[in-house]
């Protein structure tokens, strides 16, 4: 890999962090708008459900969100902040269906301390102000005028320092903001103060009450006319208001989300930590409270935001697991549930580990994610392919083969689909109700299996049988003619097109007929020397009805040969090598190209394709490539998974119901669907119920190994370790290890060492005690896989967590607290084995993310960025080569290549370090040069090597190494390394894109992509932003060519260009 | 820590919160470290530490001996005790030797805040000079017209290069380094100045605490002071109540004093380019755009009773911002340390313990911004306090004399101390000696691992 790095997010963030409800797409519409961390969704709420209106990135992490209605406006503006201190407010335009910005501006301050409770924005409800906390000990004030406009932003100063939350007061003749805090002591109040716009200040405020509960952490504002405030705590909830104060008890529970039923603030939904949902209602007499009643309604995705939207459909907003469209019924279902899941929505973060696999052995990586938390915990697999949707299927068992046929030549649609079984053959048309439904067609031989089937001129079809070949009318379905085989030959395969056809039978003949009107004519037979294992005549010339070449593979000498038709002369004899016969051959032309090309699947399932030259039949530019795939055309050959398993046939199935569909005969069903246009991720959602922490994938085992955690009950803390053992095709658990008490899973390994053929996995624990600041103890446990089953067969125990083990020249290499250690894997007299420390390497704060290649070591510490260790062989040790000494508190390293390592941070930045071996003082080889820089946005909890796509021998990307990263939004992300000419240009087309593509709200995105840390603020450097390129291919023509100007480069070659990089994810 | 980093791992808590978590619990158990030791080549005592503010690396020392000298604290120049101890020897130091170093004690020794290329020191020869890290040698000399007590240099500057310095005389004098010339003098101290401390959230205000118990507040582009503290002016966090607003708001507005604030304007960093829209940047220092025109007219001259004003009985030894530019600390000699609201000016009357603190010298503050802590020598002993409380939370005995100077490295969560006894301590967090090397490889002792 390369310095040069360009980033792209391959799955968008999916963890749900803020939402709200309101008219602003029109003032009669209903829209949700759910922020997605660095992107926005706005929906319309409609019959049938939600519909997507627009999905737009923000170059900022959304710290609020916000719906508002200026005075004298009809629909509501939309007012964000960022966590970098920029806001925006926009509107909607209905005509051109964007956003435009009202305002937009930056309230950073130099003075105060960033809060640690996050960010709050508030807005008044009358529209007053809008008010920011966003450092300790301050409130800034964004004032409107009368017209709705935004005036120069004050601070004034906040007493209290500990603030958990502040919300505006409804019904307040001057704007009243209620703060709730924690003073020295830790015990919490609330506060209200009044906004004295002219003043610049506060004033004290109506009220105030003191020595709330310890868990108080949530204020909810009540609207007229009840007017007032609930506070939330663990145990208790509190109405509050100038003259009333009304308590009641609850389970013991934290709330996480809150949303507002109605219009009159009566009623609450509140969302807990374990994902119950609770309906809060102030019960009143005219406008006064009387009291607080709480009731279950049930169990939700673990609830980050709440949007009532309207008769009872609520979205719930999660970042530990799927968000969810729900409704609330008035009865309970049979388990006491008020709750219906109508809609889920796939969230994949946190991914907090994830392994880069090939399950189907294809060549294309499959990422398995531990994503979720808590009950939601999940594993998902994701991988890039064409999706098959299926629009329906019926269940039919032990299918052979299937063709689809048209009821006369000209139709355009297919009608019937044939089907084929070991003794019969059944017909399935679709009738008129648009249903597949079983039909005769009396010409066809029904009680044998069916070879072979085709569409022929003359409104005529053509059924092959092993014994003969029958051609039939499609109009009367009367038998028309039949060939039959020689005595004593059976047919073993055939192939056909519309006027011709090829059979083999035993013993090497070949036979060549031709279709005429009602009649079948023998032109031509050959015996070659061995048998034929597979034939095709597909046309590819310039008569779309026939054929002037047929491909035919052969038994035992392996080969593909090609014969001119109608004479069956020899031209090409290709050898295959190898053992593998070929089980079926191709010809075929792609759209757009004059090339054809020759497929040829192999019994393995490999699939070797060639170039062919029509005009003398040879075959060049031989490729074999992974396992039988998918393929499209885009001008090159391009090959993809399907989201299908255990797919036996298939064929295209067009009716008029199903357009365009394939019908797919998968073990006991028959499926029709119809196939995407573009590859895209495909999730799988494998639930467990528990939160999995680490995973690891065994190739010999054919296993996952995951560090997991699973609460016993939803109230209490009490947590099970476990060491799971799940088969790879499964996804069952199939071994349970439970580690001890308070003992924590913090790494897992599979590897295998010097002396020993066996594979293992290593797990790395720490025993996390509650007085300990700092684990003490820890071990190292190594587990083989027999019959399915987790075998300890030696532990070793460790003076501190094991943040991180690696496989490192045949022996272990572990991350224990401030030190790294290398264990040895030693025989012992009687036959077992142990670890025993060779050397090892202090001077970390912690080492919490470590990486090997070769003899290096490269060490991400919990607060001192990167370093870089060797091992001598010689002396046994391990030795710091060179640091880099700035002080990032890193969150994930990788080793990109020998020189560049790449780190990502507390601070949500990318950054590289090179290792400068050419350095003429110790003090410039002692140190890592930092290269790159990036704010990604997102936190990074892993990097992997790998690819999410098949790497296609014959295009460019296919030689672009990446590495994959997960974070804790659900983004997966590819940082590819380029080579520097292409960098050159792509820097040049971004800055040209920049100009034109302008950032919603006014937000700039170079500031965005600027590294930055609590220290310093640096523009982005050597690391270019995917998204944005790849931006390019959906803009206006008009707006490519201003681009295609500014950087001297076509239109054409610029998509060119940019589609080859989306490949790359 | 394993939960904290599982927290941080599923977003659970975020990520600023999870360092700041790690640093103060890590800062409160700071103790003399068992594995890190800087060799003090100095022969008389410490006067000055400070770690460059750039790289978080280079620790420099000034002395009584007419010593400076520069240690690298992240990487050590060896080890002792089976590699556990890592000891950082000074890679150079000046001293009398140097021909033209200074002949007196060093009292103050800084870092030039851009880079590590320069470093500056004040001495009781009168000279400050102007030292080239790499050639060590000196490129510029400040004659003062007495001891120099303390220099400093803003560590926001972005369009000045200037020395403040407090010396024996009464003025406090700015030193060029771009021109090498006296930019200015700021008059108003009735004794010497001991401290000198600048803005965290201006560049162009100055802090100086005399031997007159004044505490004076400088806009450097101006003349004559614009704030002098009194300890006697405590209203801090008093709101009106609703009722009696509108009255009350006039009092508010008057007594804070921010005499000459409004012709402060705005200092708008210039390093911050974002502020596109509505721009609102704001310092505490010269914030409010009073419109009082009557308080303009006071200063140079000032109501001779507020430039009276003291902020301690006896000399004022100490000041320190805290990092956010919101609150000011100060240490006397009449054994208090106070905390001043910047923003008004206010003595918040937190009580800090008792200390007896040192009278004749002055001593260098630190503050830990994360956990809230000052640290102060007081004689033997670094004692920590909290802020708001003003409670001792933390004592670090270790020096056998008076301690002078003490320097917080935030990025390590590290404290430095140096005093009379020409030790420089490193106190660290706590880490357990974690050396599992197996104590030979007996097999007896691992017999029950299967």
């Amino acid at each position: 890999m390369s310095v040069w790095n360009y980033v792209v997010t391959a799955h968008k963030p999916t963890n749900v962090t803020h939402s709200c409800v309101g008219n602003f797409t029109s003032h009669q519409e209903l829209n949700l708008i759910v922020a997605k961390c660095t992107r926005i969704e706005i929906s319309l709420l409609t019959q049938q459900g939600l519909q997507p209106m627009l999905d737009v990135p923000i170059y900022g992490r959304i710290a609020t969100l916000e719906l508002f209605r200026p005075h004298g406006e009809m629909q509501d503006f939309l007012f964000i902040a960022t966590e970098r201190y920029k806001f925006c407010v926009l509107q909607w335009d209905a005509e051109t269906s964007e956003l435009i910005t009202r305002a937009m501006g930056d309230v950073s301050d130099r003075i105060g301390r960033p809060t640690d409770n996050g960010q709050i924005g508030i807005i008044d409800p009358d529209c007053r102000l809008i008010g920011l906390h966003l450092y300790d000990g301050l409130f800034k004030v964004i004032p409107f005028d009368n017209k709705g406009q935004l005036k120069e932003a004050f601070n004034i100063r906040l007493e209290e320092l500990q603030v958990l939350d502040i919300k505006f007061l409804y019904g307040c003749l001057k704007p009243t903001i209620v703060v709730l805090y924690q003073d020295n002591k830790d015990a919490r109040h609330v506060k209200t103060y009044e906004v004295a716009l002219k003043e610049k200040d506060f004033v004290e405020g109506p009220w105030s009450q003191n020595n709330l509960d310890n868990g108080a952490d949530l204020l909810i504002p009540v609207p007229p006319p009840l007017c007032g405030v609930l506070i939330i705590g663990e145990e208790t909830i509190v109405y509050c208001s100038a003259n009333t104060f009304k308590a009641i008890p609850i389970k013991p529970s934290i709330t996480k989300a809150y949303g507002r039923v109605d219009a009159d603030g009566s009623r609450y939904l509140l969302g807990d930590h374990a994902g119950l949902l609770h309906l809060l209602v102030i019960t009143h007499e005219k406008e006064k409270v009387t009291g607080l009643k709480i009731e279950l309604l049930g169990e939700t995705s673990i609830a980050s935001t709440i949007s009532y939207l309207d008769n009872a459909f609520v979205f719930i907003g999660s970042s530990y697991g799927d968000s969810q469209l729900i409704k609330l019924n008035l009865q309970p279902d049979a388990k006491g549930s008020f709750v219906e899941v109508l809609d889920t929505y796939v969230n994949l973060g946190p991914i907090v580990d994830f392994c880069v696999v090939d399950l189907e052995r294809q060549g294309q990586g499959q990422v398995v994610t531990c994503s979720g938390a808590y009950k939601d915990g999940s594993l998902r697999i994701v991988r890039n392919g064409i999706g098959i949707n299926e629009q329906a299927s019926v269940e039919l068992q032990g299918m052979k083969g299937m063709w689809s046929l048209r009821s006369s030549t000209d139709d355009p649609f297919d009608t019937f689909l044939v089907v084929s079984f070991i003794s019969e053959t059944r017909i399935l048309a679709m009738n008129l109700e648009d249903e597949l439904e079983e039909t005769e067609i009396d010409g066809f031989n029904s009680q044998v299996q069916t070879l072979f089937c085709h569409d022929a001129v003359y409104n005529q079809l053509v059924q092959v049988t092993s014994s003969s070949v029958r051609l039939v009318s499609s109009i009367s379905r009367e038998l028309r003619d039949e060939w039959n085989a020689p005595s004593g030959y059976s047919i073993n395969v055939a192939t056909a097109n519309a006027t011709q056809i090829l059979l083999a039978t035993g013993g090497g003949h070949l036979v060549y007929l031709e279709i005429n009107d009602g009649k079948l004519t023998e032109v031509k037979h050959v015996q070659l020397e061995y048998e034929i294992s597979c034939l095709d005549i597909n046309p590819i010339g310039e008569n779309p009805n026939s054929s002037q070449l047929a491909a035919v593979g052969m038994w035992t000498d392996i080969s593909v040969r090609i014969f001119s038709l109608p004479h069956l002369n020899l031209i090409t004899k290709e050898q295959l090598g190898g053992e593998i016969i070929p089980r079926s051959v191709l010809l075929c032309t792609f759209e757009g190209v004059r090339i054809s090309y020759l497929l040829c699947a192999l019994g393995d399932g490999h699939l070797l394709n060639f170039q062919l030259n029509l005009s003398n039949g040879e075959l060049t530019d031989r490729k074999k490539i992974g396992q039988l795939s998918f393929i499209v055309s885009n001008k090159k050959l391009l090959y993809s998974n399907v989201n299908l398993k255990e797919v036996g046939h298939m064929c295209p199935f067009n009716s008029a119901a199903f357009p365009d569909s394939l019908a797919i005969a998968k073990e006991g069903e028959l499926t029709i669907g119809t196939i995407d246009d573009i590859q895209k991720l495909h999730i799988r959602t494998i639930p467990l119920g528990e939160h999995a922490r680490r995973i690891c994938h065994q190739e010999q085992s054919r296993t996952f190994a995951i560090c997991s955690l699973k609460n016993q009950s939803s109230a209490d803390e009490s947590e099970m370790h476990l060491i799971r053992l799940i088969d790879d095709q499964t996804f069952d658990f199939i071994s349970t290890y439970p580690l001890d008490t308070f003992e924590y899973g913090c790494s897992i390994l599979s590897c295998s060492f010097s002396d020993d053929t066996n594979v293992y996995y290593c797990v790395g624990t720490a025993y996390v005690l509650p007085e300990e600041n700092e684990p003490t103890k820890g071990r190292i446990l190594v587990f083989v896989v027999e019959d399915g089953k987790l075998q300890l067969i030696a532990e070793k125990e460790t003076k501190g967590a094991v943040y991180t083990l690696n496989a490192f020249n045949g022996k272990l290499l572990a991350a224990i607290n401030q030190k790294i250690q290398l264990y040895k894997w030693m025989l012992r007299e009687d036959g077992t084995r142990e670890f025993q420390s060779e050397c090892g390497h202090h001077g970390h704060i912690l080492a919490l993310y470590v990486q090997t290649r070769g003899d290096f070591i490269v060490v991400g510490d919990l607060m001192k960025s990167i370093s870089l260790l060797i091992y001598k062989h010689e002396e046994g040790a391990i030795e710091e080569r060179a640091r880099d000494y700035n002080a990032n508190w890193m969150s994930a390293v990788e080793i990109l290549d020998d020189d560049i390592y790449l780190g990502a941070e507390n601070n949500f930045n990318l950054f590289t370090v090179r290792k400068n071996s050419e350095g003429t003082t110790d003090e410039e080889r002692g140190r890592l040069e930092v290269v790159g820089e990036y704010h990604l946005g997102e936190f990074v909890n892993r990097f992997r090597h790998g690819s999410l796509v098949m790497r296609s021998p014959d295009s460019d990307v296919g030689q672009i190494p990446t590495v994959i990263f997960g974070t804790v939004n659900g983004v997966i992300g590819v940082v590819a390394s380029l080579p520097h000419e292409q960098y050159i240009f792509l820097e040049k087309l971004q800055s040209s894109l920049r100009k034109v593509i302008k950032g919603v709200g006014g937000l700039s995105h170079e500031q965005w992509r600027s590294f930055n840390n609590e220290k310093r603020t640096a523009e982005a450097k050597i690391f270019l932003d995917g998204d944005l390129i790849e931006s390019f291919l959906d803009l206006s023509r008009g707006k490519m060519e201003e681009i295609s100007k500014a950087v001297n480069v076509s239109v054409e070659e610029l998509s060119k260009r940019v589609e080859e990089l989306t490949r790359l994810h | 820590m394993w939960k904290e980093i599982g927290d941080r791992e599923m977003g659970k808590i975020r990520p600023n919160s999870f360092s700041s978590q790690i640093k103060s619990n890590r800062i409160s158990n700071l103790q003399l470290s068992n594995n890190k030791d800087i060799v003090s080549p100095h022969r008389g005592s410490i006067n000055s530490l400070q770690v460059d503010l750039t790289e978080g690396r280079y620790l420099l020392s000034g002395a009584s001996d007419a010593s400076a000298a520069v240690y690298d604290i992240q990487r050590p120049t060896n080890y002792e005790g089976n590699g556990l101890i890592a000891k950082h020897k000074c890679l150079f130091s000046v001293d009398k030797q140097h021909g033209k170093g200074h002949k007196y004690a060093i009292s103050s020794a800084i870092w030039y805040p851009v880079d590590t290329g320069l470093f500056v020191t004040g001495s009781y020869d009168h000279y400050i000079k102007v030292w080239d890290t790499n050639s060590t040698q000196v490129v510029m000399n400040f004659k003062m017209p007495g001891k120099v007590y303390r220099t400093v240099m803003s560590p926001l500057a972005t369009s000045h290069m200037l020395i403040a310095a407090g010396t024996e005389d009464v003025q406090v004098r700015l030193c060029d380094i771009a021109s090498g010339a006296f930019a200015h003098t700021l008059s108003g101290h009735r004794d010497g100045v001991m401290a000198v401390e600048w803005s965290t959230s201006s560049e162009w205000a100055l802090i100086t605490g005399g031997c007159d118990g004044a505490i004076r507040f400088w806009d450097i582009r101006r003349a004559g002071c614009f704030l002098v503290l009194d300890q006697s002016q405590s209203q801090l966090g008093w709101r009106p109540p609703v009722l009696a607003r509108s009255a009350a708001n006039k009092v508010s507005v008057s007594k804070s004093l921010s005499a000459g604030q409004n012709s402060l304007g705005k200092p708008r960093a210039p390093q911050k380019k974002y502020a596109n829209g509505h721009g609102v940047k704001q310092s505490t220092i010269g914030r409010v755009p009073a419109k009082s025109s009557a308080r303009q007219r006071l200063h140079p001259g000032m109501l001779s009773i507020q430039d009276r004003a003291t902020a301690h009985y006896g000399a004022v030894t100490g000041l320190k911002v805290t990092d956010d530019g919101m609150y000011l600390l100060s240490a006397g000699s009449d054994s208090r340390i106070k905390l001043w609201d910047l923003e008004s000016g206010y003595n918040t009357l937190v009580n800090f313990e008792m200390v007896r603190l040192q009278t004749s010298k002055a001593i260098q503050l630190a503050i830990s911004q994360e956990t809230a802590q000052v640290f102060v020598p007081c004689m033997t002993v670094v004692k920590a306090f909290d802020i708001w409380s003003g409670k001792m939370s933390l004592a670090f005995h270790g020096h056998y004399e008076s301690v002078n100077c003490c320097w917080f490295s935030s990025q390590d969560q590290e404290l430095y101390t140096g005093g009379n006894d020409r030790q420089i301590l490193v106190w660290s967090p706590c880490e357990p000696i974690t050396d599992d090397m197996d104590a030979g490889h007996t097999k007896d002792q691992d017999n029950w691992s299967d």
